[in-house]
């Protein structure tokens, strides 16, 4: 049968397309056919894309978020109208609220056939308006390439994000042949900020008697990490870490005191508040991080970095606001920090003291495997470049405290919208995006259930993610706040019918193995990370262990609990020491 | 506190849609709106759209100037006005 798209046919907008991919440098993306995005797969048949059949197209728009966070280059996926293009929605917004940058193509109705209800016709143009940075709805093929030119420009440029692209059939199918070929656009990266504002935020800096770096996501967005630390090593000042700035530092960091906010190491919390002058780099005071915001870093006056201005004074106001390249920004800080201050020695020593006095401590009582502890091995165990992508909930928290990260780009985590699914996809998207690299996935019970289809993409293409699943029969996050705020009255958080997690790895094809006593915890970790292939660790955990330290809701992050205190008033002081 | 908006919108399919959008979700409530493409002026919208909101209104403009289809936008607090 002789397609529409057939070598020998005039290239249609479809054919098109796909050649706009090619020389746009997409090799890989993700996707599930259906009936208005036909055209589109039949060109890929005679293309050299690398197509990755999904099972869901949530699993297609998260593992091209995990590819983008991985590798730092634009995630593609494609799905068909109707429900497969509400199935991206999840993984778009995830990209919009944690800056990944993405093009999702989606098929449409013919233009005819817009606004009529026909069959499969959703208006996901209007749908996703909120989550995107841009989006078209391409009603004539002479539009195609100003609107792919301006798509991977606009998902990359500035704070990078997702774009969508709806695609009616009859435009896939318009004759092209009259198109000029793509040329990837230009991304300029965001302009150096003022000098003016450089020259006050020198100042600031300089004198401040307590001062702290706040790094955010910001920092590898602008591939900045070099410049941070080439600036933190210079200046030794002490710095904390947002969800997503985590390794921004190296671990064990003289400077760094670890992740701040609600679960955040008391070192960092304690630094913040009792801070001078907050130095913001690339982050935006998400509440998890400040705690109550009206009494978060209460001394500090602020000096504001980011290349969004839009962030700047959102939420704190800024004492000096320096919109512009990140990057740039941290460079001429560091000329002018050259050495440490003598008269910030004595915070720096209180800061480091903190780190020691507070450090995370392994040594739980009980029987159980202990999380943490098994987490820390994991990354002693695990080659130093590892991706670790997790899912949300405890697991999710344990990971941020207890993983080790050489570099931000490591940490897979869905730190905005909190994506319980996030992490099996997200995992996919990174081997492929690094294929010679070693990419766990930490997941927990509730979250793998959620994309757990995908056990079928991992098995097919003999992706060799390592999965490492905490089963505490919960919805252990949901269990924890109902424990400590709801009286613990639990409401509809026991999944102790789970199924048998090894069972069902080998019925996809994966290896698995159960572990549930801290002896087996070396074992078990080095046969994972020793598996060429596709490898589940099921690991048994305590449905009652908590995340801790925990700042409960809307309360300043000077008041860390370390246990519940309806339980152990006496264990230890809920509220930092003056 | 009231405040108008002076906007400039390329002439794209959403344009319109998309700046109401985010002055609602940005907590910013529509009072009033009026407009109209512009012949010359390449077919451009020149919108007013008269919001309420206690936020401070920089946010909303800088958001606004964050849409690829806005050209454009100035913010007039309007005197004497009430929620």
């Amino acid at each position: 049968m002789n397609s529409p798209t057939h070598r020998s046919a005039p290239p249609n907008g479809a054919r098109w397309l796909t050649q706009a991919l090619e020389a746009e440098g997409v090799r890989t993306l993700f996707g599930y056919p259906g009936g208005t995005i036909m055209p589109f797969y039949d060109a890929l048949v005679d293309s050299s894309l690398k197509h990755i059949l999904v099972r869901h197209e949530q699993g297609a728009a998260l593992a091209a978020n995990g590819f983008a966070r991985a590798s730092g280059q634009v995630g593609v996926c494609v799905a068909t109208s109707g429900p497969g293009a509400s199935n991206l929605v999840t993984g778009i917004a995830d990209a919009m609220l944690d800056s990944v940058p993405m093009v999702c193509i989606t098929g449409q109705v013919a233009t005819p056939l817009l606004g009529t209800d026909a069959f499969q016709e959703l208006d996901v143009f209007g749908l996703t308006m909120p989550i995107v940075k841009h989006s078209w709805l391409v009603r004539s093929v002479d539009d195609l390439p100003r609107v792919v030119a301006d798509a991977f420009r606009i998902a990359r440029e500035g704070r990078p994000g997702p774009v969508l692209i709806d695609l009616p059939k009859d435009v896939q199918l318009a004759d092209a042949s009259h198109l000029p070929a793509h040329v990837p656009a230009h991304v300029e990266p965001p302009p150096a900020p003022a000098d003016a504002a450089i020259a006050e935020a020198i100042a600031a800096l300089a004198a401040a008697e307590k001062p702290v770096v706040y790094a955010g996501g910001g920092i590898a967005l602008g591939d900045a990490v070099q410049d941070l630390r080439e600036f933190v090593e210079a200046s030794a000042i002490p710095t904390v870490m947002t969800l997503r700035g985590l390794g921004a530092l190296p671990p064990q960091h003289p400077q760094s005191l670890g992740m701040l906010g609600m679960h955040g190491t008391r070192a960092a919390n304690m630094a913040v508040q009792e801070s001078d002058l907050l130095l913001v780099l690339g982050a935006r005071f998400d509440d998890r991080a400040t705690g109550k915001l009206a009494e978060f870093a209460p001394f500090a006056r602020v000096v504001h970095i980011d290349a969004d201005a839009y962030e700047i004074s959102k939420l704190r106001s800024a004492d000096v606001a320096v919109p512009g390249n990140v990057g740039h920004a941290i460079r001429a800080l560091r000329a002018a920090f050259p050495s440490p201050k003598a008269h910030q020695d004595a915070w720096r020593k209180r800061c480091a003291q903190h780190r020691d006095r507070f450090a995370a401590r392994y040594d739980a009582p009980g029987q159980h495997i202990y999380a943490p502890a098994l987490l820390k091995r994991l990354s002693e165990l695990a080659p130093a470049d590892t991706v670790v992508a997790c899912d949300v909930g405890q697991h999710q928290m344990w990971v941020a405290q207890h993983c080790r990260f050489t570099h931000p780009r490591n940490h897979l985590t869905s730190g905005a919208l909190g994506t319980m699914g996030f992490g099996l996809p997200a995992a996919m998207g990174a081997q492929f995006a690094c294929p010679e690299r070693t990419v766990v996935l930490v997941s927990g019970d509730g979250s793998f259930m959620m994309n757990v289809q995908e056990l079928a993409t991992i098995a097919r293409c003999r992706l060799p993610v390592k999965i490492i699943l905490l089963d505490n029969s919960s919805l252990g996050m949901v269990r924890q706040w109902q424990e400590l705020f709801f009286a613990e009255r639990y409401s509809e958080i026991d999944l102790s019918d789970n199924p048998d997690f090894v069972a069902l790895a080998k019925v996809f094809g994966i290896a698995a193995t159960r572990i549930d006593a801290r002896d087996d915890v070396e074992g078990g970790l080095a046969a994972l990370l020793a598996e060429p292939g596709p490898a589940l660790l099921h690991v048994a955990i305590d449905a009652r262990a908590n995340v801790w330290p925990l700042v409960p809701p809307n309360t300043a992050n000077s008041t860390m609990l370390e246990s519940n205190p309806a339980h152990a008033r006496q264990e230890i002081p809920n509220a930092i020491p003056a | 506190m009231q405040y108008r908006l002076d906007l400039v919108l390329q002439p794209a399919e959403g344009a319109l849609l998309r700046v109401i959008g985010m002055a609602e979700r940005r907590g910013f409530a529509p009072r009033a709106i009026t407009g109209a493409p512009v012949a010359t002026d390449d077919g451009r919208w020149h919108l007013q759209l008269v919001v309420d909101s206690q936020r401070p209104p920089e946010t909303l403009c800088r958001q606004m100037e964050k849409i690829y289809d806005c050209v454009s936008v100035q913010m007039t607090a309007l005197e004497g006005a009430s929620a």
